[in-house]
């Protein structure tokens, strides 16, 4: 049981006996208990946005002062093929880490959530991935991928020749892939948990009395119910993911030869080490309509099978 | 029957422990006494203490993690006290400009900072903030994330409640302070955890911002450590494991917190 469920169960609040109009002294507290986030959201998030979006149409370059160049940056942009190659390795990036992580963490959580004390320490243990830093992680699988690490030791054994996975163009984005999909599967295996032993046990009891086979119940009873739970992880991991910085970062540096620079580590080399901020605030843009236009898209998907 | 469950937990055995095969890894490098081994299989005696100690004598390590626990304890604390005021106040308070500032909270959800990052940037430039911990602190401040949290669990606070307290007299802070507070207590919670370790692992800002090795937090100062400690792997790992500590102990500390905050918008609402 979550901690805020009982909470989050109530309907919600309406204005109550007071009905619609206010009073004065809940007028002058409202105001000033939000005042001081209302100001921080409009300095530290309206405004830059703002600024944002005026920056992607000049030539901003850190010295200097910006000049209004019109869609030049966005023409710019499907005609950099630094930004096209990093478009591309964006989508691979996040197609490829998403779909195993969520295959990979149902194929876990089901039999998981069940009761019992084996599954209960199991559960605890899912966690210790789930919470380690990001940072720490990745200079661990830097040695996993070093010549004399662990991947290249146990695939030894089944025959492999050792790999310079981090080194190679070919192989950098997938050593990035498992390190990622290692990393989320074990977030996800706990929201899936949660997800499945909030699930009705009634259905199950009757889905059992009815004769249903494992697989069956799987596919027709837990997916389905399972729906809001998976629309959740999967927004968070799809957002996730195409906004990932950090593992290109410290793992590869976007190298070897542009192979693993996704694009928000495109737009961050653009505007800080080379400082062409209008450009990369351009870049992203179009980062955020591609991610509001995924998120939108899989609401569609999902809710279109409500009711 | 009895086929099937053993089938199950042996792949539940075999899949955690692929899970936290990288962890023992992570062990196993951590106390070693050299980079002779890099298998991260079997341990090569334990050093782990040495390398710890040597660490904490002569790199940089106990700096970033003072700079780590400032940033994140600081705005964390920050953040629950903010959030807590303004998701009980567009909960439960009818004030001029609530619906505004809802939407603001709501759209400042989709935005990524990506695209917040140059502007922000130039903001804290502006200020002559560049280089200090109130650059560094200041924009992670408040997060939409915490504001809508503690909305959603207020929502749920019974107005008979706050009513009943108006009627006696109470003024709207002290009702605040004295009944809102502590019945948000568990999504409080929840909201310094998550703040906490999002903060703990926020590599993007403090590079942006802090050149200077003196305010670097972990995240970056192990991003570098290879210009302390030389290409020295085990000792590099050695202070991953450390990094890897206080989130740890923390959600040992606040299990079923971390949980909630995770599911929080997963589960039926």
């Amino acid at each position: 049981m979550s901690v805020l469920d009982g909470v989050r169960a109530r309907p919600q609040a309406t204005a109550g006996m007071l009905g619609r109009g206010r009073t004065r002294p809940q007028a002058t507290a409202g105001v000033a208990l939000t005042l001081p986030v209302a100001v921080f959201f409009v300095v530290f998030w309206l405004v830059p946005f703002l600024a944002a979006i005026y920056l992607s149409f000049t030539d901003y370059e850190m010295a200097g002062t910006p000049n209004w160049i019109g869609l030049a940056n966005y023409e710019r942009m499907f005609a950099d093929p630094g930004f096209l190659n990093s478009a591309w390795i964006t989508v691979v990036y996040t197609v490829c880490t998403v779909v195993p992580t969520i295959v990979l963490a149902l194929l876990v959580a089901v039999p998981l959530s069940k009761p019992g004390r084996l599954n209960r320490r199991l559960r605890a243990l899912v966690m210790i991935p789930a919470v380690m830093p990001l940072a720490a992680t990745s200079m661990v699988w830097v040695i996993i991928y070093s010549d004399r690490g662990m991947a290249n030791t146990l695939l030894g054994l089944v025959g492999i020749e050792p790999q310079s996975w981090l080194t190679s163009s070919d192989l950098a984005i997938w050593a990035l892939v498992v390190m990622v999909v290692w990393k989320s599967m074990g977030l996800f295996v706990i929201i899936l948990t949660a997800g499945l032993q909030a699930l009705p046990g009634e259905v199950y009891e009757a889905a059992a009395i009815d004769g249903s086979g494992a697989v069956t119940t799987f596919t027709r009873i837990t997916l389905p119910l399972l729906r809001r739970t998976l629309l959740f992880v999967l927004v968070i991991s799809v957002a996730g993911s195409m906004q990932a910085f950090v593992p290109a970062f410290l793992l590869t540096g976007g190298g070897p030869a542009d192979a693993t620079q996704v694009l928000p580590y495109y737009i961050w080399a653009n505007a800080f080490p080379y400082e062409h901020m209008g450009y990369a605030a351009a870049m992203g843009m179009v980062l955020l309509a591609a991610m509001v236009i995924v998120s939108a898209l899989q609401f569609g998907f999902l809710k279109g099978g409500d009711e | 029957m009895r086929a099937g469950t053993i089938l199950r937990a042996v792949w539940l055995i075999v899949a955690v422990g692929f899970m936290l095969l990288p962890v023992y890894a992570m062990l196993v490098v951590a106390s070693a006494p050299d980079d002779t081994d890099l298998r991260g299989l079997v341990f090569n005696g334990f050093h782990l203490p040495e390398n710890i100690r040597l660490l904490f004598g002569e790199a940089n390590l106990p700096t970033y993690l003072r700079n780590s626990l400032i940033l994140c304890v600081g705005t964390g604390v920050l953040d629950v006290m903010f959030s807590a005021a303004a998701g009980y106040a567009m909960a439960q308070l009818s004030f001029p400009g609530r619906r505004v500032l809802f939407a603001l909270v709501i759209g400042t959800l989709a935005l990524t900072p990506m695209v917040l990052v140059i502007p922000v940037f130039l903001i804290v430039k502006e200020l002559g903030w560049v280089n200090t911990f109130q650059g560094m602190m200041v924009p992670g401040m408040i997060s939409a994330f915490g504001v809508f949290l503690v909305r959603q669990f207020a929502l749920g606070i019974p107005k008979e409640l706050l009513l009943a307290a108006r009627v006696d007299g109470a003024g709207e802070f002290r009702i605040f302070a004295r009944i809102a507070v502590p019945l948000l207590k568990p999504a409080l919670i929840t909201l310094f955890l998550v703040h906490f370790l999002a903060q703990w692992d926020n590599l993007l800002w403090p590079l942006i911002v802090a050149n200077e090795q003196e305010l670097w937090p972990l995240p970056v100062g192990l991003a570098n450590f290879q210009s302390e400690v030389g290409f020295n792997y085990h000792l590099t790992t050695t202070a991953a494991l450390v990094t890897a500590v206080p989130p740890f102990i923390l959600m040992v500390a606040l299990q079923r917190y971390y949980v909630a905050g995770l599911t929080f918008g997963g589960l039926k609402r």
